[in-house]
């Protein structure tokens, strides 16, 4: 640098130098928020400036690592290109060590002999094979922190030497180099600061939301650690059941807080659940609390680690104490009603039995009075004994009756198939040999079959084809029809007949108890059958209903399963 | 000789003479021999009390029990009637009032013969009376004494 052609040169280089270390400073700093890209940027910029090669070497800890490479010639590069990520330790790290220790190192034109004595053979080998004529390492520095090394290599003779201008500029670089890297790092730090921050912020606030799931859950909620099983964690309505804050339930085992009984019952269910790893089902267990005892539905569920092994137990109970009671309560309404039902039944039991004795004594008697009496009566004498016997014999019917009422009312329902056919058949059988002269045509379809109770059925066909048949008693060409048909997409049956009818204007009469829609004298009969029916077909959750018109007969409709419709 | 005698265990003045007359009217001639309760019942089949001198000779040919007695139960009789061995073998009729299901199952069940319901119409009971003399005391071949 000595005559005037190279000095204006010089200048030219200076000015060029200077603008170079202000833009490449500027891309630096604007490159933080990427250390990676900062890097390369490094590399990049420095080779750029100062051809062939530039190494960024950065400390950490007790090494040295390479961090980029970067190369003017291509094929140079990828020569040195599998240094990246290498790691040396400070204490074999040679000639970037001296620098870091004790400042610049310039060699413009290498010596191989002097070099081997400061690097490794198999670096000299690579400095060589790249035919490496100069070079120069400066620290990376910033505010008296050293965080690493640039190397600057020149290859062969196609640019001029490396000289004191060329040493100066990467020194700048590496200055502002530095302070780009310190400031990526700490922009890092803050970055990952904030990560932190923000992740820690998304944890509590998971748990806090799991916090006030457990707290709020309206059961108790407890956890016992599995190897003392003392307790590590209560919630609200755990605190409100057992009277206890879990400041002075926490730490505590059940032998601290509930009677030894208890206790022992507690803690073996515990255990219970946790040899077997599974979840213990405990439907009632009493506890002691200040209202007094307590039951519980709990379920014991463990909680194991990785590996599966329990670390904790969770309990959940839910308080039954009120339910329990319900149901004492129930079953005490049920007993009553169970007291009652057997007082109805040796109500029933009397009625069967006491009201029908002097029945009997009325009719035994006016018959013997006829007997042997009957040829010192009159007609109109003879005719009041026999209507005191008709009478007699009426109400030993009504009884019948209305204890046949009561059974069905009372008697359990045993469902089971019912071959509605076979039955209807039994019973006109019965009837037609009651009566032999009379002339019915019968229509039974076949195969007609029900689920529903067999004695309740044979009860409830007897009284609608008894029916049918009294009705069409005074009927020429007499026809009783049992048949099937579908109501409301429910199998529904009906008895037909073609006697004396009912005007549709009573039909809400027919089924209640005593009511009657033809005079005794005409149609004889209690009154109380076709309520049986009804009630029967309530029994099964079905209904019944009929229609008919005066002196044109009668079909009685019913269903023997709850209708949908 | 033997006196085939039918026992009538009634509480009832009423249903006794009635069924003494459905006897007569059905032509049964065997002698009836009528206890008024439970507890006389079994002082007759077992010989103690008023019936502590009852006749050797007479041999219970059936008889017809109620259920519903004073002092002791009418299905009491008949439990200690099948417990004695002397009186275990002998046709029991239970003739009641009652024709509840669970009378009818307990009366089998404790081992009567038979079961009939006394019916209210006087006709139909001579005829059920005449068909329990016909079979007991005609048809039905009894155990040897």
């Amino acid at each position: 640098m000595a005559d005037d052609g190279t000095s204006s040169a010089l200048v030219k280089r200076l000015r060029d130098g200077l603008r170079l270390v202000s833009t490449v400073a500027q891309a630096f700093a604007e490159n933080t928020s990427d250390y990676r890209r900062l890097l390369a940027a490094i590399a990049y910029s420095i080779a750029d400036a100062i051809p062939d090669t530039c190494i960024v070497l950065l400390k950490s800890g007790d090494t040295i690592t390479v961090v980029a490479i970067d190369d003017a010639q291509p094929d140079a590069e990828t020569r040195f290109r599998h240094m990246v990520d290498r790691s040396t330790p400070m204490a074999e790290a040679g000639i970037s060590g001296r620098v870091l220790a004790g400042g610049p190192l310039f060699m413009p034109r290498i010596d191989y002999g002097a070099l081997a004595t400061h690097m490794a053979p198999s670096a000299v080998d690579l400095l060589k094979a790249a035919d490496t004529t100069g070079m120069l390492v400066v620290p990376l520095a910033s505010g008296g922190e050293l965080i690493g090394v640039v190397w600057v290599l020149r290859h062969g003779a196609q640019h001029p030497p490396l000289d004191e201008l060329d040493l100066e500029i990467v020194k700048d670089l590496a200055n502002h180099a530095a302070l780009a890297i310190l400031n990526a790092r700490l922009f890092q730090r803050l970055e990952r600061s904030e990560q932190l921050r923000a992740a820690e912020e998304r944890a509590v606030q998971a748990s806090s939301l799991l916090d006030a799931i457990i707290e709020n859950i309206p059961d108790m909620v407890f956890v016992k650690d599995a190897d003392r099983l003392a307790f590590v964690r209560l919630n609200r309505a755990g605190e409100q059941l057992l009277g206890l804050s879990r400041g002075q339930l926490i730490g505590k085992t059940d032998f601290d807080l509930f009677p030894a009984s208890q206790a022992e019952f507690f803690v073996a269910k515990d255990r219970e659940a946790l040899a077997a790893t599974e979840v213990v089902d405990i439907t009632e267990e009493p506890i002691q609390t200040p209202q007094g005892t307590r039951w519980l539905h709990t379920k014991k569920v463990p909680l194991c680690d990785a590996a599966g092994v329990p670390r904790y137990l969770l309990g959940i109970s839910h308080d039954i104490t009120e339910r329990k009671h319900a149901i004492a309560e129930l079953s005490a309404a049920k007993s009553i009603a169970e007291d009652a039902n057997r007082e109805l039944e040796s109500f029933s039991y009397s009625v069967a039995h006491d009201l029908r004795t002097p029945l009997r004594a009325i009719d035994g008697f006016s018959l013997a009075l006829a007997e042997d009496y009957g040829d010192r009566l009159d007609p109109e004498g003879r005719r009041y004994l026999a209507r005191v016997r008709e009478a007699a014999q009426r109400m030993a019917e009504l009884i019948d009756d209305l204890l046949t009422l009561s059974r069905v009312t009372r008697s359990e329902l045993r469902r089971d198939r019912v071959d509605l056919s076979a039955v209807a058949h039994t019973v006109l059988g019965a009837l037609q040999r009651l009566e032999p002269d009379r002339r019915v045509e019968t229509v039974i379809a076949a195969g007609l079959s029900a689920d529903a109770d067999p004695q309740l059925a044979a009860i409830l066909l007897d009284n609608l084809l008894g029916n049918a048949w009294k009705f069409t008693a005074k009927t020429a060409a007499a026809r009783i029809e049992l048949g099937q048909t579908t109501v409301d997409g429910v199998v529904a049956w009906f008895v037909r007949d073609n006697g004396a009818g009912f005007d549709m204007a009573y039909r809400d009469k027919l089924f209640g108890v005593f009511q009657r829609l033809h005079p005794e004298a005409e149609f004889p009969g209690t009154g109380i059958g076709l309520a049986t029916v009804a009630r029967i077909t309530q029994r099964h959750r079905g209904r019944i209903w009929a229609d008919g018109r005066p002196g044109e007969g009668a079909t009685f409709y019913f269903t023997l399963t709850e209708s949908h419709a | 000789m033997h006196d085939r005698v039918i026992v009538l265990v009634e509480d009832n003045a009423n249903d006794e003479e009635l069924t003494l007359r459905a006897f007569r009217k059905s032509n049964i001639v065997n002698r009836v021999v009528v206890v008024r309760d439970g507890a006389e019942a079994l002082d007759y089949f077992f010989c103690r009390g008023p019936h502590a001198n009852r006749p050797a000779g007479e041999v219970v040919q059936v008889v017809l029990l109620d259920l519903k007695l004073p002092k002791v139960d009418g299905l009491d009789v008949l439990r200690a009637l099948r417990a004695d061995e002397r009186t275990r073998l002998i046709p029991i009729v239970i003739l009641t009032s009652s024709a509840e299901d669970q009378d009818l199952l307990r009366g089998y069940g404790l081992g009567a013969n038979s079961y009939v319901r006394k019916p209210v119409d006087f006709t139909q009971f001579v005829e059920a009376v005449r068909q329990l003399g016909l079979y007991w005391l005609v048809i039905n071949q009894a155990a040897p004494v």
